[in-house]
């Protein structure tokens, strides 16, 4: 199948700076695909690696099974759409569309119809003598993509198209975008730092951190089962609890947070040792403070946050973590009484908390370096 | 100062002071250009108005020998000057921008020194130079040529440099992108982009050689390269007459003329880069 | 696009090759004649080889400034004219910058261009324009007569005859300088103060500073970048100036820097001492130019010519 892409082991380094660090990545073709991560995390250069902009400073870029890691950007069959468009300010709409198909061999109304054709896409025929600088960036966003897509590439490369555009636009367009992709079929690799967007768009999201691919997997598995503590924090709103793991309990993990024991069903559940136990908010429930029991917390509010459909509420709870809940605004007395100083009971449901084994930092900070060495001076158990 | 016991109104000294700045930096002038109309000899005692000293029979602009031919070899010079220096500073600006590492920083620091070097400086280096290593060239027309090239070249790599800053490499990579050979992106892209700073580097390139007095002067040999500045400064002490401000007069309106057209060029061209035109006449 | 590491050397080199040859061997070339030696016809005969060098003119003029002899007293006049010009240019020069970019309104565009036009009219059109206003008879010299300037100039002896304005006077000459490079200072000054960004004089306003405390506080620190960069951009070409004086003054009592080389080198045939004045001037402007380097790269603004 057309616009299969394999990554392997791909690595740039700038200087003495390592922007990709040893990436291995499977886009499927016809999949919208997405690289996600902060700035600075070799989301672009990636892109860019695969664009042809930048040469690989070691690994392979496999497009549809052939290596065109050295191949130069303008023998390459995908075409990009960039992040401040590029469109040529020295011609007009339809010349811009057409730039590239003068490298195609067909002849002058084949030419002019794939033209039309590729502006009747975006809906931009009407404004095809227009110069580029004559547009607002909406419509900036839809020639650049007229002009990348009219080549037919087996392959289309976004790096953060909806970037510049306001936030009404921006919803809009992610649908469209969307919508072409599934009606076109072609591979799409988008880049960009907007969470929601990757979420509400992509077939599949590898988040990428300092090089790195932490995770890569559909939105859904993305976001509700995360395999490390960056992909957690990074997406979403995460509850993330130190904790030691005790092992194995019967399919769960048994977990000591503060002076709590709780079960985890998800994750690492045969980890030990020091972990991250994570809960969305959304899945905390917020009890009267008489409810004790397995999988409780007693925990005081510090703060509510009211925001419409719901009440983000903060706890402290014994340990002295501060946890983020979802109390739904369901009209009932319970959710405004919740107020600072309140004494309430959390209830951690053990099939929505994860075990996240800790991944090493990059740079080890004077606290880990301390706690190893205390770790390492306590006997064996 | 009154302006500042009130900083939301209109600080009246301050602008008081901006006009009468304005009036006493260009009045003089504009007396000097009434002056090339009086019908009489005198530069100092209007006569009433007269064309003469512009296309007047005798002593004229147009018909005295010695002021036809400064005028001339003014524009002579400008012409040599901008098509040696503009494709010599266009290549230079961007082999300086595109060429990264080892040298790069020595030549950057090169190109601006002529910038920053008082003219009498070049003036006694050039001259010294075509009189004790390059005695086959002389002094003359060529030397004159030669030594406006070397700082107007300059003035052509900044302008077109600075335009190639907020180019940028992204059109080249789209062109690529969209399938065009190295060839293509500089032809079909980046020259088009470049072509408004081109323009303006040329006139400015244009505007500074009439306007050059010392590297002229100082690579000068005789009558016969003699420039509209050189002529200016050995006369103005002397007995001329308004055919002196007439010529200065001419020399004015070619040097506001070309500037006026490379601003609108750039503009027309560069689109909303208005900024970088104003700068690109700042230079 | 990257391009191969030698396309681009090769792109540059005709333009390096030309300021190779005219402006580095040019400058050599001053070297090499003002560490060699004269001909019977007081030719230069130049000392290309370092190891050769002769360095006799130079110490003499060395010894000439330190016992303070003529080059001495021209020296300490030109630096007195270039010092007095630019003062004068930073007073008149400041105020009309800082109404420019802080209070012009609409008018900034149109009074931008009236501080920009004078720089691209001839220098010395601008000069010849004085001349016909100050000569004797002019409209200028009238005019400083009816209200009193010209008295009170003669009472305070800046100028030794009634009309004598052209006659060697240096209070001519420095106002000529004035006139000539003070376009020169406004713009980059202009520049500086445009960039300020507006919200940090309203938060010292805000924080309890008065409006002369904010200016001197805040205004003025953050243009001094711009007052430097404008003082260097007049001071270096004003110490090379030969033709002001000449055209304003004519007298050597009022002879610069460079009248004295223009001497040697243009006019008289002492081509060997004047290299060796010219280098000496060179080497005390590059002194001047690395400190402002040096100051502003401290001061963390970049360098803008």
């Amino acid at each position: 199948m057309d616009g299969e892409i394999h990554l392997e082991e791909l690595c740039k380094k700038f200087d003495d700076f390592v922007a990709v660090d040893g990436i291995d990545l499977y886009m499927p073709p016809g999949e919208f695909f997405t690289l996600l991560g902060p700035s600075g995390c070799g989301k672009t250069t990636t892109l860019r690696m695969v664009a042809g902009f930048e040469r690989p400073t070691s690994g392979r870029i496999l497009l549809d099974g052939s290596d065109v890691a050295r191949v130069p950007p303008h023998q390459r069959n995908v075409n990009t759409v960039f992040q401040s468009y590029a469109l040529f300010p020295h011609l007009d709409v339809a010349k811009n569309v057409a730039f590239g198909l003068k490298y195609h061999k067909l002849s002058k109304d084949e030419r002019a119809k794939r033209v039309g054709e590729a502006l009747e896409l975006v809906d931009m025929t009407e404004f095809a003598r227009r110069k580029a600088d004559q547009l607002s960036g909406g419509q900036q966003q839809r020639v650049a993509l007229a002009r990348a897509l009219v080549l037919r590439p087996r392959v289309l490369l976004l790096d953060e198209p909806l970037g510049a555009l306001d936030a009404q636009l921006r919803k809009n367009l992610q649908v469209e975008l969307k919508a072409l992709q599934a009606e076109l079929g072609i591979t799409f690799v988008f880049v960009t730092h907007d969470q929601a967007e990757a979420l509400t768009m992509s077939d599949r999201i590898a988040v990428m951190n300092g090089g790195r691919v932490e995770q890569a997997a559909s939105p859904k598995a993305i976001y509700e089962e995360p395999d490390t503590v960056f992909v957690a924090d990074f997406l979403g709103v995460s509850n993330l609890l130190g904790a030691k793991a005790m092992g194995p309990d019967g399919g769960a993990c048994a977990v000591q947070v503060g002076d709590r024991t709780l079960r985890a069903q998800q994750g690492a559940t045969e980890a030990r040792g020091e972990v991250k136990v994570m809960i969305r908010p959304e899945r905390i429930v917020v009890e009267p403070h008489a409810n004790e029991g397995e999988q409780r917390m007693p925990g005081m509010v510090e703060r509510s946050v009211y925001l419409g459909g719901a009440y983000e509420v903060h706890i402290r709870v014994l340990g002295g973590e501060l946890l983020k809940a979802m109390v739904p605004n369901d009209g009932g007395a319970f959710a405004t009484a919740l107020e600072p100083g309140a004494a309430v009971s959390l209830h951690l449901p053990s099939d929505a908390l994860r075990v996240l084994i800790q991944t090493e930092p990059e740079e080890p900070d004077e606290d880990a370096v301390s706690m190893a060495a205390a770790e390492a001076a306590q006997p064996p158990r | 100062m009154s302006v500042l016991r009130n900083p939301w109104g209109k600080p009246r000294f301050l602008a008081v002071m901006t006009g009468g700045y304005i009036i006493w930096s260009v009045l003089p002038v504009l007396i000097a250009i009434g002056f090339a109309f009086n019908d009489g000899r005198s530069r100092t005692t209007w006569q009433g108005f007269s064309t003469r000293w512009f296309t007047g029979e005798t002593g004229s602009v147009l018909h005295d020998p010695a002021l036809r031919d400064a005028l001339g070899h003014t524009l002579l010079l400008a012409v040599i000057c901008v098509a040696v220096a503009t494709p010599l500073g266009v290549a230079l600006a961007l082999g300086l921008q595109r060429w990264r590492g080892r040298g790069s920083g020595t030549v950057n620091g090169l190109m601006l020194l002529p910038l920053v070097t008082p003219e009498i400086v070049m003036g006694v280096a050039l001259l010294l130079l075509f009189l004790q290593v390059f005695g086959g060239i002389g002094l003359g027309t060529d030397a004159q040529a030669i030594g406006q090239i070397t700082f107007t070249l300059s003035y052509v790599v900044v302008i077109v440099r600075g335009r190639l800053v907020s180019i940028g490499p992204e059109f080249e990579e789209a062109a690529a992108d969209l399938g065009a050979p190295r060839r293509d992106q500089f032809f079909r892209v980046l020259l088009p982009l470049l072509a408004p700073a081109i323009v303006a580097s040329a006139a400015v390139a244009f505007a500074t050689s009439i306007d050059d007095f010392v590297v002229t002067q100082y690579l000068s040999s005789d009558a016969s390269t003699t420039t509209v500045s050189m002529l200016l400064y050995s006369s103005a002490r002397g007995a001329p007459t308004p055919a002196l401000n007439a010529i200065a007069t001419v020399n004015l309106m070619i040097t506001l003329l070309t500037l006026a057209f490379a601003y609108l060029v750039y503009r027309r061209f560069a689109g909303r880069d208005e900024a970088t035109a104003v700068a690109t006449l700042e230079v | 696009m990257s391009g191969s590491r030698w396309t681009w050397r090769l792109v540059a080199l005709p333009g390096v090759a030309w300021l190779s040859v005219f402006f580095l061997v040019a400058f050599y070339t001053v070297l090499a004649v003002a560490f060699g030696n004269q001909d019977t016809l007081s030719q230069p005969v130049p000392h290309w080889n370092p190891l050769d060098w002769n360095v006799g003119y130079v110490s003499e003029m060395l010894d000439n400034f330190w016992h303070g002899g003529p080059f001495w007293t021209v020296s300490l006049r030109t630096i007195q004219f270039v010092a007095l010009a630019v003062l004068l240019s930073l007073l008149i020069g400041y105020p009309v910058a800082y109404f420019t970019a802080m209070h012009a309104g609409r008018w900034k565009g149109a009074i931008l261009l009236a501080l920009i036009l004078p720089l691209w009219i001839n220098y010395l059109m601008r000069m010849l324009a004085w001349i016909n206003l100050l000569a004797p008879d002019g409209v200028g010299s009238d005019v400083l007569h009816s209200v009193g300037i010209e008295d009170l100039f003669l009472s305070i002896g800046l100028l030794d005859e009634p009309g004598g304005w052209l006659n060697g006077q240096p209070v001519t000459v420095i106002l000529a300088l004035l006139y000539g490079y003070i376009p020169f200072f406004i713009l980059p000054l202009f520049v500086a103060i445009d960039r300020i960004d507006r919200r940090q004089i309203d938060a010292a306003r805000d924080l309890g500073a008065s409006p002369a405390s904010a200016f001197f506080r805040v205004t003025l620190p953050l243009s001094w970048a711009g007052i430097l960069a404008g003082a260097v951009l007049i001071a270096l070409p004003m110490f090379g100036d030969y033709y002001t004086a000449d055209l304003v003054s004519a007298s050597t009592q009022t002879n610069m820097i460079g009248n004295q080389i223009d001497e040697f080198m243009r006019q008289g045939s002492e081509k060997v001492t004047g290299a060796a004045l010219t280098l000496l001037l060179s080497t005390f402007l590059l002194a001047l130019m690395f400190y402002y380097l040096r100051t502003t790269r401290r001061a963390g603004t970049a360098a803008e010519v």
